[in-house]
């Protein structure tokens, strides 16, 4: 019973502890409405088979603040991002940046991709400046993703 | 990721550098040593004991760069009654007893009096003692009778040792503090594909934290990261003793991610408590609505 109410409550409750604990919260007063959206309702969390040959996976992680993030993508012939997965381990702002690159990148080809700017982010985030670092990491994210794709089709070209 | 040769290495670095630790007379030895190493503490002591003839004048050595770890030989006069100050930092006056505004640049080490080497390893009670001890004196609550400037410069260096006490007090703090003491700071940008393996690792417990349905796997997860927290402190110790301080920039980096999974696990911990009580006081609110209505 403890793990359905558990379950039930974990939402809102891990916001509330997640924030007691998060010293830039106290600071700041208050995420902006579209970070704490995209952290409330994340969009395309999750994962993609990684062994696939048109998957591409990102792991990227912020050294001064400890974040780790994960993004997938998925490509098809045409060179079409066709769906994209994130996994964020971080603050609201990390996982914000990712959820709305994931957002992004998809409908777009690889170099389409490639153009998205950290500041982009920043911009539709209203990221404050102490938190720019969390879109930065979602661009390099963005770039290992599609780096590691290419990596594995010029693998597969050459073994055919 | 530590392996037992890599262990067995650090204790023979270990055994190598407490041989380098020098003895106080001996200070040919000392500057011969690395110029990072962090023995040199014994020097500059010794040169400031040599500087010490108690002059008049009010000297602040300006110069006074963020990479020195002691204070430098300046020496102050109390702003009450421009007695020369006995010892830096000087919080009271030895002659007229006034409080004293901080010293700047002091490191956290020497505000918490600490009389030893600054190392990266140290009594984290003996540290609490100190700083209880100065909070004692130093508090603000002492000084609301007395004039403007003393609550001042009681509610400044209060902070300040509180500040640094925090600092010192964990292991990650005291050492990025120390590396920041050199001048080195974690790098700002992300890490990728160099450290693969080890992000892949993190994921992996971040995610298997994220998953766990019982106390025993929180637990078990919660086991392992203090198993490596602990093998990394011994590592970052042995570098800072031989003065590697890239290394130990890396090592506080890996210390930085697990770090943050300990914090998730105390935080799902106290929630875990937390929604217990949730639990315990709805089932106490439907036992009284169910008996509640009497016969």
């Amino acid at each position: 019973m403890a793990g359905s109410v558990a379950k039930k409550c974990l939402n809102p409750l891990s916001l509330l502890t997640r924030r007691l604990s998060a010293p830039e919260f106290i600071t700041q007063c208050c995420y902006h409405q579209k970070v704490v959206d995209h952290y409330e309702n994340p969009r395309n969390v999750g994962s993609l088979d990684k062994n696939s040959k048109k998957v591409g996976t990102g792991l990227v992680g912020a050294p001064a603040c400890g974040d780790v993030m994960k993004l997938q993508v998925e490509v098809d012939d045409q060179g079409k991002i066709v769906d994209a997965r994130f996994k964020t381990f971080g603050c609201g702002s990390a996982i914000a940046s990712s959820s709305l690159a994931t957002e992004w990148v998809k409908g777009k080809t690889l170099d389409e991709a490639l153009e998205i700017k950290n500041t982009d982010i920043a911009k539709e985030l209203s990221l404050p400046p102490v938190k720019l670092h969390c879109s930065m990491l979602a661009e390099d994210a963005i770039r290992a993703a599609l780096a590691d794709y290419r990596l594995k089709q010029h693998d597969d070209q050459q073994e055919a | 990721m530590f392996h037992t040769n890599c262990l067995l290495r650090v204790s023979s670095l270990l055994r190598a550098a407490r041989c380098l630790m020098p003895k106080r007379h001996a200070a040919p030895k000392t500057v011969t040593c690395s110029h990072r190493c962090m023995s040199t503490f014994h020097k500059k002591d010794t040169r400031h004991r040599d500087a010490n003839f108690g002059g008049a004048d009010y000297r602040t050595d300006k110069v006074f760069s963020s990479r020195s770890y002691s204070t430098s030989e300046a020496k102050l006069n109390c702003w009450n009654c421009k007695q020369l100050l006995d010892r830096t930092p000087s919080f009271f006056c030895d002659s007229c007893k006034a409080i004293q505004p901080p010293e700047e640049g002091a490191s956290y080490f020497k505000i918490l009096d600490w009389l030893v080497d600054y190392t990266f390893t140290l009594d984290t009670h003996k540290l609490q003692k100190r700083y209880l001890q100065l909070q004692r004196t130093l508090h603000p609550d002492n000084f609301s009778q007395k004039s403007v400037k003393e609550q001042e410069y009681s509610e400044s260096q209060s902070a300040l040792v509180s500040k640094a006490y925090k600092t010192l007090l964990k292991p990650l703090s005291r050492g990025l503090y120390m590396l920041e003491l050199e001048g080195m700071h974690l790098k700002e940008g992300t890490d990728s594909v160099a450290e693969s393996h080890f992000l892949m690792e993190l994921m992996e417990i971040n995610e298997a934290l994220e998953e766990a349905q019982t106390p025993e796997e929180v637990n078990k997860i919660g086991q392992d990261t203090k198993g490596k927290l602990a093998d990394l402190t011994e590592l970052i110790d042995a570098a800072l003793h031989e003065g590697k301080l890239d290394i130990a920039k890396e090592l506080l980096t890996e210390m930085k991610y697990y770090a943050n999974i300990e914090e998730k696990l105390e935080s799902s911990q106290t929630l875990h408590v937390f929604l217990l009580d949730v639990v315990i006081s709805e089932s106490v609110t439907d036992l009284v609505v169910d008996y509640g209505s009497g016969p």
